[in-house]
């Protein structure tokens, strides 16, 4: 009998980097290679009304958008974001050019001696402000990036009839990735062809977006994946501005140009996780059972709407959490303020639905003196049951059982009930959450948008080559996608061979996002395995590099085929919002300190339904690093503006968590296989984030006696909290 | 590229002082960061350079003659190490910045970069600590309170450097030192709270308190502490308010990046009340 | 000025800045690029080197402060039998991800292993402190630690 799929292997990247052999960005090394360093907007709105440029130094060039042959548009939903401010600036950070040169020194001198002359325009900062649209609009007419209604059921008649309704607003703040490898490209020009080399989440965002940059044949632009440290969306679409620069530079001077943030610069200028207000309101009937909800999502999108549409959408998905609401409206806009753009973070817009969803559902049993775990049960969604847009949940959802065994793991009840009536002198709570994350692109994305395209390679020597444009960023996939084709073909898993992508050798399997990589890539793998293993299709010789180079025999390529019982309308929002869902229950326990209230987490469990398991090992590792991210953002990870600027944009006053801040996760898996996943693989990888801030925000309402509304927790809120209820 | 200089010996450093102004770096930990500047590049120093973190003249920790004599050279982990440090001054340090930062920065550069939230500094005001001050031609020697004067300010004079810490060797009953900040490593203080007292047959006989990042210095004040003196526990727990409303008029936080000022304030006062309902006999 | 140290056990000068950052000169003197650059401001940890045994951040480092020094980073220390257990553990354990802090966390683990050879998890969390990891959620790095230094007995 085979061994279960899911037993650990060593990774194969771990030696390499725990050495110190790979070669990230940074260290690589060109000949003549030049450094760049971006001029940035002082200012959050304002025209330019001129540049001064000092008489440049022999071999120092200034790069702007005079140099960009094609559209200064980074290709993305909207194209509304230019590569280099044309004659208005947005936000502090933009960048406007850049001054490359041999020597870092000279090269710092000319830009502290550029003089740029602003003519300042009233700013937007707030949401709230940014609704008001009182100033000269940002974007369009009425600052608004994007706007959807979804309503099913007949929910207005549902609150005309309600005995009650129960309303709550919900607010998180921003959060930074933090990968700890700062963002970093180098753009090379060789041959009349541009090639990029960065740490990045996707190389055909980043080459689609040269494209269009440039205005050349795709075949002039290539891209490669170096080994990334760290990006959990923040180098999803944001890699391919700087990937342009570079690369507009690189053309510009005919040498290899090197284009690396330090810390501070990464903070202040990157995307970050959407700031939100949530309001909900909860129409019950005379029996107390829930008819109706509302719920009205806005989004501080930043200075450029970038992926914020999106965002948007799946936050809206997310509305009414885990539960089964008969009638439902929910509203949802992004907006455009000056701060620096929003965008894609681990979770992309469900943190922020699930915080307010979970918290609502607590204050709300609270108020109706019901057990909040007991009312959440009661209204949960079942196989069957429709999601917000109506889509029929096909496969079991195994909350229930996933509940009883963090209450096993937690003793949650006996805790929650021991809490709430405890008045001892340092105050103690324990909180649970339930959510999903839904797999994949947003409805039909994956046929229409993407429709990945997956290729093996079979060398004489027997190898097999895995060619898709999905990168190892550190969850995982270089050693797990390789499981997925050694165990459908039968190998052992050195004999197959993953390189980072390199556009001119992968197809576009689409992007490392989404929680997609494991399930749609690597089911395509898995198909494409398995034809392989039956014979293919006759295969050219190739070379890659030189570690894999070799006379092919055979080869066979895999194009995304959607399941047929996905029914979705993206006008209306109606149908299957993703192919499925992962499931999640997330307990944390907390006490907060009476004097100072300095919250202590004392317990983490977790329970996940991410179909099967490829890999123990590795999922553990993206479970706990994903709590740990969601408890930072619960808890301490603040990040203020003051009329646009970043006030904490450093690893000193921007805190993340530390090996001393919590104590041991205990987590389980359970098995529930999904059909179109390999080996029955759902998402993994934003999951156990999304659970983690209302797990630890319902710990200290717990603890507190007092309703959490905001994100993140700090003791600076609590103390304001605490002193108002008195 | 300023000039750099490396004496072989504390008396060769007052003669390069003597000569011109320089910035002395010890461990460097703040110097580094405060003038860095991006990736390959040198931080910032617009006047020559001392390093001392290498002159072995101060970097110990002794008792002597009722007093604990501290190099200003003397790094965190050596602090940590040595049977002389106090341990309240060993419990204050351990919650400073890293593994790594203790090993690298000193107390003398911690007191001479005299920054608010610089954690040592409210339990050196507690314990009455003076600093040395040696130049080529003299010696004074100032209590800690005298030496700081703002953030980032002290009288130490262009000819002169920091030679040791001096504590009166006194035991102290009551041991109470809280850092507030976000995060348990690496973390710059919001507030940092010191209560230390001594009882005799069940009053007060001596005690200081001292509240660090909530004013441009240390918050001390004697006479508070001696309205304290001569006070059983019970009764101080009837002065908190009274207390906390002088000590209230002395602090004078600010909102920043880290904490807000209504924060500081209460949290102050708030450890101001738990450690004096906390002394024996409350 | 002319600075001289041990560096990976071997004797270097170089005339240069001493307040250079030590982590500049490894990198681009020495093309020692296991050393990361992750903040620059002493707080992640990722440029951790040994000097004279003790852990300490090259970003903060003057390179002036290290003459006489022995400074080791993970290029030597992965000649030793000692790394050779730790990476094994490492591997073992999933305390590797994105990579980009582990070297670091690599020098961290031995400036702890050669004061004490059987920490407890306490200390472990305290020795690894000042290195910042995004990905893991530590534990499972705090694991690799245990298991090597029950692996590596007698090593330490």
């Amino acid at each position: 009998m085979k061994e279960k799929v899911d037993r650990s292997i060593n990774r194969i990247d771990a030696p390499e980097k725990t050495g110190g052999y790979a070669e990230y960005i940074a260290d690589m090394k060109f000949e003549g290679m030049l450094y760049a360093k971006t001029l940035r907007s002082e200012k959050p709105r304002a025209v330019i009304k001129s540049i001064d440029i000092p008489l440049l130094p022999e071999g120092c060039y200034v790069v702007d958008k005079n140099d960009i042959p094609g559209k200064n548009r980074v290709k993305m939903l909207l194209d509304d974001q230019p590569f280099f401010a044309e004659d208005i600036v947005n936000y502090i950070g933009e960048p406007i050019l850049l001054v490359v040169g041999p020597d870092r020194e000279q090269v710092a001198q000319v830009l502290s001696n550029i003089r740029v002359l602003y003519e300042e325009m009233e700013p937007v900062f707030t949401i709230v402000d940014a609704v008001k649209c009182d100033k000269a609009s940002i974007y369009g007419e009425d600052n608004c990036f994007s706007g959807y209604e979804i309503i099913r059921g007949d929910p207005d008649r549902a609150f005309r009839e309600a005995a009650e309704a129960i309303e709550g607003e919900y607010r998180t703040g921003l959060q930074e990735h933090i990968y700890l490898e700062p963002q970093g490209v180098i753009g090379v020009y060789e041959n009349e062809r541009v090639t990029v080399y960065g740490s990045m989440q996707c190389p055909y965002y980043i080459k689609t977006a040269l494209v269009q940059g440039f205005g050349w044949d795709e075949e002039r632009i290539r891209v490669v994946q170096t080994t990334t440290g760290g990006a959990f969306g923040g180098k999803e679409e944001y890699t391919s501005i700087i990937a342009g620069h570079a690369a507009f530079a690189a053309v510009k001077t005919g040498r290899p140009v090197r284009l690396i943030f330090d810390r501070a610069e990464d903070i202040i200028c990157t995307t970050k996780r959407h700031p939100s207000i949530i309001k909900i309101k909860t129409a019950l009937d005379k029996n107390r059972k829930i008819t109706a909800m509302e719920v009205e999502i806005t989004l501080d999108g930043g200075a450029y709407a970038g992926l914020s549409p999106v965002v948007l959408q799946r936050a809206m998905f997310a509305a009414t959490g885990v539960y089964n609401i008969p009638n439902i409206k929910v509203k949802g806009r992004v907006f455009a303020t000056n701060n620096v753009p929003s965008g894609a973070m681990r979770g992309f817009g469900g943190p922020q639905a699930f915080f307010a969803i979970e918290m609502h559902m607590q204050s709300l049993a609270e108020s109706i003196s019901r057990d909040p775990l007991d009312f959440k049960m009661e209204n949960m969604l079942s196989k069957g049951d429709l999601t917000v847009t109506g889509g029929v949940l096909r496969y079991e959802v195994k909350l229930p059982q996933m509940i009883d065994l963090v209450e096993k793991m937690s003793g949650y009840r006996r805790k929650y009930e021991a809490f709430i009536n405890d008045r001892g002198e340092v105050p103690k709570g324990i909180g649970l959450s339930i959510f999903y994350h839904g797999c994949a692109f947003t409805g039909s994305g994956e046929k229409e948008k993407i429709r990945a395209r997956v290729k093996l390679k079979k060398r004489k020597d027997g190898k097999v080559l895995i060619l898709v444009a999905s990168v190892e960023m550190g969850q995982g996939s270089s050693t797990t996608l390789r499981k997925i084709v050694a165990r459908a073909m039968d190998l052992p898993v050195e004999d197959v061979i993953y390189e980072n992508p390199d556009t001119d050798i992968v197809p576009d399997s689409g992007p490392t996002v989404a929680s997609r990589t494991v399930m749609i890539v690597g089911f395509l793998l898995k198909k494409a395995a398995e034809r392989l293993k039956a014979g293919g299709e006759k295969a050219a010789d190739f070379k890659v590099t030189e570690a894999c180079e070799g006379p092919a025999e055979l080869e066979v390529t895999e194009e995304y085929e959607e399941p047929g019982y996905i029914k979705w309308g993206h006008e209306k929002f109606e149908g299957d919002a993703y192919p499925t869902y992962s499931w999640g229950v997330n307990v944390v326990e907390v006490e907060v300190d009476p004097v100072t209230f300095v919250i202590k987490v004392n317990g983490i469990w977790g329970v996940y339904d991410i179909g099967t398991i490829i890999d123990e090992r590795i999922i553990r590792g993206q479970m706990e690093g994903g709590i740990a991210q969601g408890l930072g953002y619960a808890a301490f990870e603040v990040m203020n503006t003051d009329c646009g600027n970043i006030l904490q944009p450093s690893l000193a006053d921007y805190i993340i968590p530390n090996s001393k801040e919590f104590p041991e996760m205990e987590i389980r898996l359970i098995d529930n296989p999904y059909e179109y996943g390999p080996f029955g693989a759902k998402g993994a990888g934003e999951l156990p984030f999304i659970g983690a801030a209302p797990a630890l925000a319902s710990a200290v309402q717990n603890a507190l006696k007092v309703p959490i509304k905001r994100l993140p927790v700090t003791p600076e809120y609590l103390l304001k909290v605490a002193e108002g209820e008195k | 590229m300023v000039r750099t200089y490396r004496p072989q010996s504390f008396q060769e450093a007052l003669e390069i002082k003597k000569g011109a102004p320089v910035i002395t770096i010890a461990g460097g930990t703040d110097l580094m960061v405060k003038r860095r500047r991006s990736t390959g590049l040198s931080p910032y120093f617009e006047v020559p350079a001392m390093f001392i973190a290498h002159l072995g003249e101060i970097k110990g920790v002794r008792f002597d003659g009722g007093n604990i004599r501290i190099g200003a050279a003397c790094s965190f982990a050596v602090l940590l190490q040595n049977e002389a440090t106090p341990p309240i001054l060993k419990t204050a340090v351990s919650r400073i910045a890293s593994p790594a930062v203790r090993n690298m920065g000193t107390i003398g550069g911690n007191i001479c970069n005299a920054s608010p939230a610089g954690d040592t500094l409210p339990v050196l005001y507690a314990r009455d600590a003076s600093v040395v001050l040696k130049s080529i031609d003299q010696e004074r020697i100032l209590k800690i309170s005298e030496f700081i004067t703002a953030p980032g300010e002290t009288v130490l004079r262009e000819d002169e450097l920091l030679k040791e810490i001096v504590i009166p060797e006194k035991p102290f009953d009551v041991n109470f030192y809280r850092k507030v900040g976000t995060g348990m490593t690496n973390t710059i203080s919001k507030i940092t709270f010191t209560g230390i007292a001594e009882i005799l047959n069940g009053m007060v006989k001596d005690i200081r308190i001292t509240f660090g990042a909530v004013a441009p210095t240390v918050v001390r004040s004697r006479v508070n502490e001696e309205r304290l003196i001569g006070h059983s526990g019970k009764e101080i727990e009837k002065m908190i308010p009274e207390i906390s409303s002088l000590y209230s008029a002395l602090i004078n936080p600010i909102d920043d990046q880290r904490s807000n000022a209504f924060y500081r304030r209460s949290v102050s006062l708030r450890l101001l009340g738990h450690f004096l309902r906390a002394l024996p006999g409350c | 000025m002319k600075i001289s140290f041990v560096l990976n056990g071997r004797d270097v000068l170089l005339d240069t800045d001493p307040l250079r950052r030590l982590l500049d000169v490894l990198r681009d003197e020495f093309n020692l690029t296991g050393v990361k650059e992750g903040c620059g401001e002493g707080e992640c940890g990722a440029c951790s080197v040994l000097v004279n045994d003790k852990i300490m951040y090259s970003c903060i480092l003057p390179v002036g402060s290290v003459d006489g020094s022995r400074v080791l980073t993970i290029e030597g220390y992965r000649e030793t039998e000692r790394y050779k257990v730790l990476q094994e553990a490492f591997t073992e354990a999933g305390s590797v991800q994105c990579g980009f802090c582990t070297p670091g966390f690599i020098m961290a683990a031995e400036a702890l292993l050669s004061e004490d050879a059987s920490p407890d998890e306490k200390s472990i969390r305290e020795a690894i402190s000042g290195n910042l990891c995004r990905c893991t959620g530590y534990s499972m790095i705090v694991d690799g630690i245990k298991i090597a230094s029950r692996k590596g007995r007698g090593l330490w």
